[in-house]
């Protein structure tokens, strides 16, 4: 079994890290762009190839219907729950979505999950590489907020990325977690985690007693919709406006202007967190000149306050189920990019009466803490155990519609409850139950997570007795089963999600991806390799064109020849490892030659600096 | 629901086999166990069935109990073990949370007892308080009839303040059903010290029933003229 690691699968950046034996700390695995941030943006190229990354942001500009950003907004929804966002998005969503989402990039068509996958194989393999070994094992996080479905889908793309997926951690607890490493404290803690796509705050309590550090939430509340996006979105909506006006360009038809004008706006929006100003110069489509534009940090803050003003309700919320005011907390922690915004620090210190926490890097701090229970967890070591909640009321559709709440919001997990179920028709051989998450009164108004049909024998109405346990899990995912208790049998339930991937069609995703992840990273591997040898072939036949080339010694100048035949052999073939392995010999085999065009090189240099001072 | 009795099912368990008293861990060989039929939240705790509680107390054993019974320490386990760590932890969780809050504790207790008896009918406001209760009632329906009629706003500012403020003295006079319970909670503890008999504690169940059902009543209206008064903004 290979190493644990803990992921941050973030809207717009993702996170691996691990915990050091070295240091007893978490650390994150940097990334070959000497980063530790991964891009969450998946592009697929015309031959199929799967870019991940930075490689894919860069697609965002010239192939943008072929490129996704933000997919975790898209989990564990239904088409009829992101239906305005979509106009924002470059990409389409086909047709045959229906309770899952499917996402169209050139002519493959994904799942959410699927997608997220690509991003968790491609972490996978940057800690595979930093390890020098297996890596298959993890806990990954998930906003507090994530109902059931979101949080299935999240687990579903672990699993299709080829990990155990441990548990699901709550992002706000799990930088709480790395928090308390960092400066031993107790009392009551605030976390605010206002990242890309989501908001959540939790308030948590933090006890030290003899066996360890007990991080317990109180309460937790959020938006799964609201986050730095939300303000990028703001800032292009107003700016195309603009554009519209003064100059007359709709850039509808034009998507890769608007990616670049949307990459242009969030870097100005970067600026003005250190800056009071800057400006953004925006090349119109065809030629139509340019949009110049100044934007003061003012100006900026007076467009976003209301965007910012949405996380304070939900913070009210946990405070008061908390059962605290703002000035009994202790600490307040800020978490998430969108922290940076001066405003929503300015905001969240006047609310809290107290300046918040920002010594640890809010991109950093999520996959530091899923590192530290991931060691819990795997090592068994703990001196730190997490006490969580469901963030959402569990209940069951009755007559008329109505919501039968049968596990509270902010239940410590794992929660459960038993319900008595019997038939009220003679005869009746099935019982339907509909579960749902919320807390309004019908369930037309909750959100639906899953249906199934209890099992009953024929017999007069109300004689059967079906007890039904419900159980959330430690990572807040429900489990159903079922029991006939006059025949005294566990009935096995097949449930189905309202949202969301059943497990044949997961089993079969798994059986096609294990054969496309290796296709595709072979794939993307023999067309680097190939790209590269192409170059060196390219410069070795130019440099063999040069005066230097005679000085060569007649063997060097055969073995040029024959690796450079047997590199392009290779290049014919599909084994990206045998090109690499023949442009070593080939770089082998040129080194003279390169030395000696750079000694003719410098020479020429002195020369004809000699020259030029004549 | 059938009263709770002394008699202890004698369990085995499951990975030795030798005896196990009913406890979260097997003395012998210290495996997990799964739960007892006849679950008693005070006795998870180890605590007797006593309604006066310390809270603190309550907390610390609850955080000893998490520390051994959460899935945390069984993640390596076999399936057996991590079933019956979620189905004990989440049975802690709930236990906690019950008898945390002294109201979901008495009613916790009553049932399992088979005393919880809730009002004959939901509508049934207590005696003393019938003539407010009536009032009351009078300016919803003056409320909701002028708001229906898209009558007069000063009028329904008129009504919306005399409801917020007896809304407001119901409330208040659940602090005295609360003080009233805790009374209660001394002498039904007092009574299970003496080895009081069966009627006594009847007698004490019964009241603690009336006070619990007059503080849902009271609970509810004023839950309803909120209601209202949020429709009026």
């Amino acid at each position: 079994m290979g190493k644990t690691v803990g992921i941050d699968l973030g809207t717009t950046y993702s996170l691996i890290a691990y915990q050091d034996p070295a240091t007893g700390r978490p650390k994150c695995v940097q990334g070959p762009y000497g980063t530790p941030l991964c891009p969450s943006i998946v592009s697929v190229d015309p031959d199929g190839a799967i870019l991940v990354g930075e490689p894919a942001r860069r697609r965002l500009l010239t192939q943008s219907s072929r490129t996704i950003y933000s997919v975790k907004r898209l989990m564990g929804r239904g088409i009829a729950d992101v239906q305005d966002e979509l106009k924002l998005f470059p990409f389409e969503i086909a047709p045959e979505s229906a309770n899952v989402l499917r996402v169209r990039l050139g002519d493959r068509v994904f799942t959410p999950p699927e997608i997220s996958a690509f991003i968790l194989r491609e972490l996978r393999q940057w800690a595979e590489q930093f390890f020098g070994e297996a890596v298959d094992v993890a806990v990954i996080t998930v906003p507090a907020y994530f109902n059931d479905a979101q949080r299935q889908a999240t687990r579903d793309a672990g699993r299709l990325a080829g990990l155990e997926v441990l548990r699901l951690v709550n992002e706000p607890t799990a930088a709480a977690l790395a928090y308390g490493l960092h400066e031993k404290r107790s009392g009551k803690v605030a976390v605010y985690d206002f990242g890309g796509g989501t908001f959540d705050i939790s308030i948590l309590k933090l006890v030290s007693t003899g066996e360890g550090d007990i991080y317990q939430v109180l309460s937790t509340n959020g938006d799964t919709h609201l986050g730095g996006d939300d303000l990028d979105n703001l800032l292009l909506a107003r700016a195309r406006d603009e554009i519209l006006r003064e100059h007359g360009v709709n850039l509808d038809t034009y998507p890769e202007a608007v990616q670049e004008l949307r990459k242009s706006l969030i870097r100005a929006k970067h600026d003005l967190s250190s800056e009071d100003r800057t400006a953004v110069i925006f090349d119109l489509p065809g030629g139509k000149g340019s949009w110049v534009r100044e934007f003061t940090r003012a100006e900026f803050e007076s467009w976003i306050a209301s965007i910012v003003e949405r996380t304070i309700g939900p913070v009210k919320m946990a405070l008061a189920d908390a059962k605290l005011t703002p000035s009994e907390i202790d600490e307040v922690v800020l978490v998430g990019g969108s922290t940076r915004v001066p405003l929503v620090r300015r905001r969240v210190e006047e609310f809290f009466g107290r300046r918040p926490h920002i010594e640890l890097n809010p991109d950093e701090v999520v996959a530091l803490g899923a590192a530290v229970q991931a060691d819990i967890l795997e090592s068994g070591v703990r001196d730190m155990l997490l006490l969580d909640v469901t963030p959402l009321s569990l209940g069951i559709e009755t007559m008329g519609g109505v919501v039968a709440k049968i596990i509270p919001r902010n239940s410590t997990i794992p929660a459960s409850a038993q319900e008595m179920f019997t038939t009220g028709v003679e005869n009746q051989t099935g019982i339907d139950i509909h579960v749902l998450q919320g807390e309004r009164e019908l369930a037309k108004d909750c959100r639906s997570l899953a249906r199934f049909t209890l099992r009953v024998p024929p017999g007069p109405a109300g004689l059967a007795r079906i007890e039904v346990k419900f159980l959330i899990d430690a990572s807040g995912i429900l489990q159903v089963s079922a029991k006939d208790l006059r025949a005294g049998t566990q009935q096995s339930i097949e449930v189905q999600p309202s949202y969301g991937l059943g497990d044949a069609e997961i089993e079969h995703m798994l059986e096609e991806s294990i054969e496309h992840a290796e296709q595709d990273f072979t794939e993307r591997q023999l067309i680097e390799a190939r790209n590269e040898a192409e170059i060196t072939l390219t410069a070795t036949q130019k440099s063999l064109a040069r005066d230097q080339a005679r000085e060569l010694a007649a063997e060097e100048r055969r073995a040029i020849d024959e690796s450079s035949s047997a590199l392009r052999e290779a290049m014919a073939g599909r084994d990206y490892k045998l090109i690499r392995a023949r442009l070593e010999t080939l770089n082998a085999a040129t080194e003279r030659l390169a030395e000696l065009q750079m000694n003719s090189a410098l020479s020429e240099a002195l020369e004809g600096k000699r020259l030029g001072q004549v | 629901m059938t009263s709770a009795s002394t008699t202890t099912i004698t369990a085995i368990c499951w990975s030795c086999g030798r005896p196990a008293a009913g406890s979260h861990f097997c003395a012998a060989c210290g495996k997990i166990q799964p739960l007892s039929h006849d679950t008693d939240y005070f006795a998870f705790f180890g605590l007797p069935r006593k309604l006066v509680l310390d809270p603190d107390d309550l907390e610390k054993r609850f955080h000893a109990l998490s520390w051994k019974l959460h899935p945390d320490n069984f993640v390596r386990a076999s399936e057996a073990e991590r079933e019956r760590s979620l189905e004990r932890s989440s049975q802690l969780n709930d236990a906690y949370r019950t008898l945390l809050d002294p109201t979901s504790r008495v009613e916790y207790l009553l049932a399992h007892e088979g005393m919880r008896r809730e009002g004959q009918q939901k509508q049934q406001a207590p005696p003393e308080l019938l003539e407010e209760v009536f009032e009351l009632n009078e300016s919803l329906d003056e409320l909701r009839m002028a708001r229906a009629a898209g009558g007069d706003s000063e009028e329904r500012a008129r009504l919306s303040k005399t409801l917020a403020a007896a809304a407001k003295k119901f409330q208040d006079s659940l602090a005295g059903v609360d003080a009233e319970l805790r009374k209660l909670f001394v002498a039904w503890d007092a009574a299970i010290d003496a080895g009081a008999d069966e009627a006594a504690r009847r007698v004490l169940m019964e009241r603690m029933n009336a006070a619990l059902n007059r503080r849902s009543y009271i609970r509810n209206l004023v839950a309803g003229v909120h209601k209202e008064l949020t429709e009026e903004c």
